[in-house]
């Protein structure tokens, strides 16, 4: 009980932020009827997908401080075993979701009991090197398809709710927005747990966290877990959105530092940040990247775009957009 | 009996002696003073009791049982509380949050722990700060919410590593009275670093002195204060023998 409500529970904001996330929630409710092109409906699932992987960043990264930059080969694992066993075992979504999210976690607690043993920048290093190498692995193995992927074949009818496979696009959106919704209450519980205070006390000084009785290391791979179960979640999803999966998509470095890079520009150790980074940064690739390949001819400046921005955040605000409201807010109340 | 027993403790950092085969034992219920010039090894010390460096050599026991090795959080989780000498705070956790931190290292529900924190802080004159991140409050008051937090683990040993450095005097009188309560109220063993002499010597039952890693006297406070070579230690060879026999003290 105390948990659920501690979950609905968002009265340390002021009611300004709960009106406008109270709008925004209206808003992402009613989109489907509003009338929208088919590119802005697939920007808007983007846009939620990138929130849910976010948000789940933003344990580890955010309130743990911990950068990571490998989430992509959980992102991968979610959607193979989807994939996989929708393929060769011919098991539904509902079912392969949760053993891929568990295979994910099971593969975190390997990689993160080592991992942690490594601080900062260091620690970031190694989460891209195991991230590149699982991608390596999945290349080469026939079994789950090698580098040309998997392509998942249809059902005959649709909409199809057990195998999650719709011709309109906006079943995806609800069912993606409800994985949004779950997320977002969860990491409000989270943020005021236990967990939750102890990693921003191990954020703000290690030394001092571990002599208040924190096993510091433990309480890190417990977040990574967390995290690793969110973006294997909606990984499994890309997987019956897209029907056409492969490593260089789904692992590959680029998406592991999008996955940081909402959070980061956003607010990293702030409930909304995630969602606020996503809100920017998805249409800014997809139109900005569509306009920029088709039209201007400059493919690849979006990557310029994110250092640019990376740099920015660490040069002007770690705390990202959230923090530069919140400094607005502290320097207009005094 | 027995809380704390330090057998033949060395520390070496490389070719540093940092401490040098100090043994001492604290009983429950005590107030123990650790002086020392800079650099004596009094921090040193302290990290090895609370976990932070394993000790090199010697033993350390606490509740009788031997913790020679033992990680900082299980000392914590044993209790042994503690407070450091250099701390800024960085992250966004307010006072309150911060306390909390500690008290949910015997709960798990938010609602004890909350309310735990807020009757420390309250104890402490911190609760008008509830609200405050602990980033933003001056050095003085961050070493009060680090030591409220640390008191939040229900410890039964307090090391207390120069809580009154940078207070001015009204501020050292109110940290005497918070200590007092701290070691009367919660009856919780006292073992304190402090170069704020008036400090150590209103409240420590017993004073250890420390130079250059090794244990150089043991006594009451008054005593402690007369002797030579706490004397040598301060203010060096050549006062002691300019100013031998008049009576020198140290306060």
């Amino acid at each position: 009980m105390e948990v659920l409500k501690s979950a609905f529970d968002f009265s340390d904001f002021p009611r300004i932020d709960l009106c406008v996330a109270g709008a925004v929630a209206v808003f992402l409710l009613v989109f489907p009827s509003l009338p929208h092109s088919g590119f802005t409906m697939a920007t808007m699932i983007q846009f939620l997908m990138f929130s849910v992987y976010g948000m789940g960043w933003n344990t580890i990264g955010g309130y743990g401080g911990q950068v990571d930059l490998g989430k992509a080969q959980y992102v991968g694992i979610g959607a193979y075993t989807t994939a996989v066993m929708m393929i060769r075992w011919d098991v539904p979504f509902w079912f392969s979701l949760p053993v891929g999210m568990a295979l994910a976690v099971g593969w975190s607690f390997l990689i993160g009991y080592p991992l942690f043993r490594l601080k900062g920048h260091y620690f970031a290093i190694a989460t891209i090197a195991t991230s590149l190498v699982l991608k390596d692995v999945f290349e080469s193995w026939s079994f789950i398809g090698g580098a040309r992927g998997l392509k998942i074949p249809l059902k005959g009818e649709m909409p199809n709710f057990l195998y999650v496979q719709f011709r309109e696009d906006f079943y995806y959106y609800y069912i993606i927005l409800a994985f949004f919704f779950i997320g977002l209450f969860y990491i409000n519980w989270f943020r005021h747990s236990r967990i939750g205070y102890q990693l921003r006390s191990i954020k703000d000084n290690e030394e001092i966290a571990r002599s208040l009785g924190i096993d510091a290391h433990w309480a890190k791979i417990k977040a990574y877990a967390v995290a690793t179960a969110f973006v294997a979640a909606v990984g499994s999803f890309h997987a019956c959105y897209n029907f056409n999966i492969e490593p260089e998509d789904v692992m590959g470095l680029d998406l592991s530092v999008l996955i940081a890079l909402m959070a980061m520009l956003g607010g990293a150790g702030s409930l909304f940040g995630p969602i606020i980074g996503a809100a920017i940064l998805v249409p800014m690739k997809n139109y900005l990247g569509a306009w920029l390949g088709a039209k201007a001819g400059l493919a690849g400046l979006d990557l310029i775009i994110y250092s640019t921005i990376i740099m920015l955040i660490a040069a002007l605000e770690p705390r990202g957009i959230w923090g530069l409201i919140t400094r607005l807010r502290e320097s207009r109340r005094s | 009996m027995v809380l704390l027993k330090v057998e033949k403790l060395g520390m070496t950092f490389g070719g540093l002696r940092a401490n040098w085969d100090i043994s001492f034992e604290v009983t429950a219920g005590e107030m123990v003073g650790l002086i020392g010039p800079n650099g004596a090894g009094k921090s040193t010390l302290f990290n090895c009791i609370s976990g932070l460096h394993e000790p090199t050599a010697g033993r350390i026991f606490f509740r009788g049982q031997d913790v020679t090795g033992f990680k900082s959080f299980e000392m914590a989780r044993l209790g042994l509380a503690r407070t450091f000498q250099v701390y800024v705070a960085t992250g966004d956790l307010n006072v309150l949050e911060y306390v909390m931190v500690g008290s949910f290292m015997r709960t798990r529900s938010r609602r004890e722990a909350r309310s735990k924190a807020e009757g420390l802080l309250e104890k402490m004159n911190l609760d008008t700060l509830a609200q405050e991140r602990v980033a933003s409050l001056p050095v003085a008051s961050q070493k009060r919410v680090v030591m409220a937090s640390a008191l939040a683990t229900d410890p039964e040993l307090l090391l207390l590593d120069e809580v009154a450095a940078g207070l001015n005097p009204s501020e050292i009188d109110q940290m005497i009275a918070v200590i007092r309560w701290v070691h009367s109220d919660l009856n919780i063993t006292v073992l304190l670093i402090e170069h704020v002499m008036e400090l150590v010597m209103r409240l420590s039952h017993r004073v250890f002195v420390l130079d250059s890693g090794l244990l150089v006297a043991e006594g009451e406070p008054s005593d402690i204060v007369r002797r030579p070579e706490v004397i040598r230690a301060y203010l060096g060879e050549r006062y002691v023998a300019q100013h031998s026999g008049r009576g020198t003290e140290l306060v």
